[in-house]
């Protein structure tokens, strides 16, 4: 049985323990599958990650990523549907009335109005039809009938994944279900799942000024780069997006050789196996896509942005840093946690405890994602007697500070246990490990990196600290953005 | 009605048309069509295995010495040991005007430094061995867990007992989790669905119950440290704590290091009763309207209290809810979605183990939708109130419920977490078997007779958060009682204490007695006019500025003070109603809190301050052994402690003024005592702001009586 008996520490030399319970395999078609065995309780988890993100959005129809992942669970030809071969004519319709509207509202200003109300309408009954053939939540509800539980899908900038964990015995049910997703797709309620994004888009601003400031702060500091554009797209955009678009993105990166398939539970490989080719083997061999283009003009000089907002002030300072393949990525890793890891973090300790001059202060990075170049992000709540461009100092002299003396071996020493301790307590669970198994063989063609990234830790050492710091917590690589009330940010407010 | 209105309307009109009137179109052109035929085998067409039972491991139990419960089980798969204390105690034991004291307890018994470890040891130390100490605490039960490194579990159990058995309580920490505690106080209003939440338990259970009751600034600034220790000298002792620890570990030997770090802790008790719940209030039922403009939806929630798990009928009560509004069927959301189609809709029967829970339907609405949703939503209860559910729905409800059970014991921590809560909470141990055979047993005809007696519409209160500007028509057309629910913080920081005789007669004594320590009321009142000249050392961000500060009284009431910076001098004056203030661009009227500002400080000397309850327009009122709040003419307060020894004014709370944000609390302490026309008088002053370091002042000259005129008080500069 896993691991039964024997610990499993971190060190790569027990990495050769856990592999014992791993079985890989890749189908023809370029799928990939990691089977992790674990026959305690009989129950499987299971995670699918397509390497697409809101990275690969394109101009002019930033939100397409996200907009697929909320729709992974609205069925498929044969699930969700009372009709299918009517639905699908159906939907035809609802594409063909998109088209009339599409191609009346680009006249612009010499647009009919009234064509336009009435195109609108036309679209709208268009729908109205396709719908009355869906059989709502058919697809989640088999699922959960079966017993499934944790249910999840969610995209990022670097990856759209999904989730759930069912009885062992279900195992054939999750191949059905899951290869009916990829190998029947159907876009079902698109336009009306593109309204409830746009409906989350706008409750942004108010439910969320923190989410807000960050997306302007990351428009602001990269120009072209892919984290530039929001996750769920500039409402311009997301209001004319379409569903014969977001197939053609589909067909492009759903395919085999951008998946990649973990499961950690109660299964038998060789079942697995067999079950894999007969559900996904069918799946064509495609291409896999190219990444986007990760071109980013340099920043010559800093950058700052204020959001005026009815909360008290906060602000976020982010300064650009490499990617995480960078030799570098273990030491900003070790910087985040000394910097901002518990209750202990130093920006903690100096800037709330000791000077008050926060109620807050947190370090993000690698932000938004890793894959491409993004930033090393402060996040600070000034305390209501303090303002901001206090706030801007106090953590001006922290990283000072960091690049200009060693820092404390005891720091180092705790930021490594930390590390370490947070990698084994993410193996306790199948689904947590399903995902992180995933996602470390789709960022590193390796899922053992997992084990093998504490190794590159352990050898951070005070100087890289120091380096890293100076070369990066640097003017031309700052990008400033302040959330609050006209003057807050100590500009004018005229 | 605009035309986007009409054509609306017209759109709805035609997609209410039935799909039966579509022809029956040819199949779809293209790959996607033909394919459909190929899909393969249907989900339904698949055979499953037995699910193979898993090996329930069994739990170790035993009894210290002392009395405490404990329960073991080794889980040798990692290198880690957790443990979870439940501990007989909760916020249904708050005071009333203490409200909030058991969750500042369990939080400063974590933060507050504990055995010989100071706040700050705790964490570093914590975070050196990444281990984890975390408290929470609920209506029944406060939960203490912890989480280590198998290698670092004796010093993480070290610490876990310390917080358990010796928390320091350290004032600053207490300052901070009231400055905490009150920011989230400020803030409980943020989010709309959980006001909706909040309210609707709150109505139900009564706004002046122990289960109803929220902690507001006032009740938080009651409670003191004696509140803090006494809360934990009552509840935390041997008897009244169940631990079970899970991990890589042999039982054996972890229940005898158990016995050796707790053996020697002997507090003893009588058991806690937890108070008798009040019926639910006359005027629960009916709509009430919690105006809330910053939000473009109406969020809402509706219910009525429900019940508990041991209960013969709560399978049968889960199913309910689960077909009215839960992950499958969800009836609601397909009715409300004909009105509002961006709605989200959930009902819940939630059941607690000795406490009702409540049934609760709730999510969010178009906010012109809210009287038609809402009607939408009373038929569906109507319905599953007078005819069965269908086979399909029930079958559906069941399988999901009983084909998922298996998640409750599929790790180690979920197994030894429920074996803790079922003896917690005196659940016989096969709760969860009996459980699965009444899930089994649930017919069409249970979910109706279970609707019909526990679904009490009549009783129903519905919480509405939003616009009502928006509610179209307004939810006075639904026949029911409309209320309005009033969201406002009230402003006062530290309300005043309830006077009653004896807490004013007990104000006066040590009020007396500090007029007396510091030479008496009669030379106090002798004093006419005054002048302070001191160094305020301010820090800020860690800098240090450096104020001269000069103030000038004169009876009864002038008051003018000089604040001399780096860039300049400001100056302002109060003449016991209006005032100026003089900066170097130029000088303006006191109002809001510049006034307030003033008047607080004028207020605040100390030959005046002492004179309180004598004075015009002020009184003082005992708060504990040693502090007495005393009240000024325009809501000012301050509430001054005596030194236990000297009796000599030491500390001095009150309200400060904050840029943005909740007022923060102020705390002068004084000392450096030198007497003065025979008034002892404080020479050194040291001020934090919510807990932190505000200022260190020096006074450098003190004189009374030196003959002061009105016009060089009053003049401008």
């Amino acid at each position: 049985m896993l691991l039964a008996g024997a610990a499993l520490s971190l060190q790569a030399q027990n990495l050769a323990d856990f592999e014992k319970q791993v079985t890989e395999f890749t189908l023809p078609n370029g799928l990939h599958f990691i089977v992790v065995e674990r026959h305690e309780a009989p129950v499987v988890s299971f995670e699918t990650l397509v390497n697409v993100g809101s990275a690969d959005d394109t101009s002019g129809e930033t939100g397409l990523a996200h907009l697929l992942e909320m729709l992974a669970f609205e069925g498929t030809e044969s699930v969700g549907t009372r009709d299918w071969p009517a639905e699908s004519h159906a939907l035809d319709a609802v594409e063909e009335a998109a088209d009339k509207l599409e191609a009346e509202r680009n006249k612009g200003h010499q647009a009919d109005a009234s064509k336009l109300d009435i195109l609108d309408a036309e679209m709208k009954v268009a729908i109205g039809r396709a719908q009355s053939y869906v059989i709502p939540n058919q697809y989640p509800q088999i699922l959960q009938q079966n017993g499934a539980v944790d249910m999840g899908a969610s995209a990022s900038y670097d990856s759209t994944e999904v989730r759930y964990s069912l009885p062992s015995n279900r195992l054939e049910l999750w191949f059905l279900m899951e290869s009916q997703r990829f190998l029947h797709p159907v876009l079902r309620e698109f336009y009306r799942q593109r309204e409830r994004m746009a409906e989350e888009n706008r409750g942004k601003v108010e439910t969320s000024p923190q989410a807000s400031l960050a997306r302007t702060l990351l428009a602001t500091a990269f120009e072209t780069g892919p984290y530039r554009n929001p996750e769920l797209g500039w409402a311009g955009d997301l209001a004319t997006l379409r569903a014969s678009r977001a197939k053609a993105f589909f067909d492009k990166y759903y395919v085999a050789g951008n998946l990649t398939i973990t499961m950690v539970g109660d299964v038998n490989p060789a079942d697995a196996r067999r079950l894999a080719e007969r559900y996904f083997g069918p799946l064509p061999t495609r291409p896999v896509p190219a990444p986007p283009n990760r071109q980013e003009p340099p920043q010559n000089g800093p950058r700052t942005v204020e959001v005026y907002t009815q909360t008290p002030p906060f602000l976020m300072v982010a300064y650009k840093r490499p990617d995480m393949y960078d030799k570098d990525d273990p030491v900003f890793e070790v910087i985040r946690l000394i910097l901002s890891n518990g209750r202990t973090g130093l920006l903690s300790k100096r800037l709330v405890e000791e000077k008050g001059l926060a109620r807050s202060a947190q370090m993000f990075t690698p932000f938004p994602r890793g894959r491409y170049p993004n930033l090393a992000l402060f996040y600070l709540v000034p305390s209501p007697s303090h303002t901001v461009s206090e706030n801007e100092r106090g953590l001006a002299e922290v990283l000072a500070a960091m690049e200009t003396q060693d820092v404390e071996p005891e720091l180092l020493a705790r930021a490594k246990t930390q590390a370490r301790a947070t990698i084994l307590r993410g193996l306790a669970n199948n689904a947590g490990l399903a995902s992180s198994l995933a996602l470390y063989q789709a960022e590193y063609g390796n899922w053992r990196k997992l084990f093998t990234s504490l190794d590159d830790l352990n050898k951070v050492t005070a100087q890289d600290v120091q380096r890293v710091a100076r070369q990066y917590f640097v003017i031309n690589g700052r990008t400033v953005a302040i959330a609050g009330q006209p003057g807050a940010g100590g500009g004018e407010s005229r | 009605m605009t035309r986007a209105c009409l054509l609306l309307l017209a759109v709805t009109a035609l997609v209410a048309q039935p799909a039966a009137e579509v022809k029956r179109p040819a199949p779809a052109r293209g790959a996607a069509g033909s394919n459909a035929a190929a899909a393969g085998a249907s989900y339904k067409d698949l055979k499953y295995p037995p699910l193979h039972q898993p090996e329930i491991p069994k739990v170790d139990a035993a009894t210290l010495g002392n009395g405490m419960r404990l329960y073991l089980l080794e889980d040798h798969e990692l290198p880690l040991i957790e443990g979870t204390a439940l501990v007989r105690t909760g916020t249904l034991l708050d005071p009333p005007d203490k409200a909030g004291l058991a969750n500042l307890t369990v939080t400063l018994m974590r933060s507050g430094g504990a055995g010989s470890l100071a706040p700050d040891q705790v964490d570093d130390r914590l975070e050196d061995l990444a281990g984890t100490v975390e408290t929470t605490v609920g209506p029944d039960s406060a939960t203490f867990t912890f989480s280590s490194l198998k290698e670092s579990s004796a010093e993480v159990l070290a610490i876990f007992k310390a917080v358990l058995t010796a928390p320091q309580f350290s004032d600053e920490k207490i300052e901070q989790a009231r400055a905490d505690a009150r920011n989230a106080i400020a803030h409980r209003n943020d989010d709309a669905g959980r006001v909706a939440h909040r309210e609707l338990a709150d109505s139900l259970f009564g706004r002046d119950t122990p289960l109803g009751r929220e902690p507001d600034y006032a009740s938080v600034s009651n409670i003191q440290r004696g509140d803090l220790e006494a809360f934990h000298t009552r509840y935390f002792f041997p008897r009244n704590i169940q631990l079970a620890i899970r991990g890589d570990f042999d039982s054996a030997r972890m229940k005898a290091q158990i016995d050796t770090l707790f053996g020697g802790w002997h507090a003893d008790q009588p058991p806690p009763e937890f108070p008798k719940l009040p019926p639910a209030p006359a005027d629960a039922p009916g709509i009430h309207v919690a105006v809330k403009k910053d939000v473009s939806q109406t969020f809402f929630a509706i219910g009525q209290i429900g019940g508990t798990r041991n209960e013969k009928d709560y399978a049968a009560l889960e199913i309910l809810a689960d077909i009215l509004g839960g992950d499958a069927s969800n009836r609601l959301a397909q009715s409300v979605r004909a009105h509002s189609s961006q709605a989200t809709v959930s009902a819940r029967w939630e059941a607690g183990y000795n406490l009702p829970g409540l049934f609760e339907i709730s999510g969010s609405i178009t906010s012109v939708t809210t009287a038609a949703s809402l009607k939408a939503i009373q038929e569906e209860v109507a319905r599953i109130r007078s005819s069965e559910v269908t086979d399909e729905e029930l079958r559906v409800a069941k399988d999901a419920a009983i084909n998922s059970l298996v998640f409750a014991f599929d790790t180690k921590a979920k197994i030894l977490d429920r074996v803790l809560t079922d003896a917690y909470y005196g659940y016989p141990a096969d709760f969860i078997d009996q459980y699965q055979n009444a899930l089994a047993a649930v017919t069409r005809a249970d979910v109706l007779r279970v609707a019909r007696e526990r679904l009490k519409p009549e009783t129903f209160a519905t919480v509405l958060v939003g616009d009502p500007a928006d509610f179209i028509p307004p939810v006075e057309s639904l026949n029911q009682p409309v209320q309005k629910i009033d969201l406002t913080i009230p402003e006062v920081k530290i309300t005043p204490v309830k006077p009653d005789t004896a807490s004013l007669a007990k104000g006066r004594d040590l009020l007396t007695r500090l007029q007396e320590a510091v030479g008496g009321l009669g030379k106090l009142a002798a004093v006419k006019d005054s002048i302070l000249v001191a160094t305020y050392l301010v820090e800020q961000a860690g800098h240090v500025t450096t104020i001269k500060h000069t103030e000038r009284w004169l009876a009864p009431m002038h008051y003018r003070e000089e604040n001399e910076l780096g860039g300049g001098t400001i100056t302002s004056y109060y003449d016991g109603q209006f005032g100026w203030i003089t900066v170097p661009g130029g000088s303006v009227p006191l109002i809001g809190d510049t006034l307030q500002q003033m008047q607080g400080n004028a207020f605040r000397q100390m030959q005046l301050l002492l004179q309180g309850g004598t004075l015009p327009g002020t009184a003082a009122n005992a708060v504990d052994s040693r502090t007495v709040e005393i009240t000024g003419p325009n809501g000012q307060w301050a509430r001054v402690s005596a030194d236990p020894v000297t009796g000599l004014p030491a500390r001095i709370r009150y309200q400060g003024f904050a840029r943005s944000g909740p007022p923060p609390l102020m705390e002068e302490n004084w000392s450096d005592f030198r007497e003065v026309a025979g008034i002892k008088v404080p020479f050194k002053i040291f001020i934090t702001e919510d807990g932190r370091k505000y200022a260190d002042v020096t006074v450098n000259e003190f004189r009374v009586n030196s003959g002061l005129k009105l016009a060089d008080l009053e003049k401008r500069p």
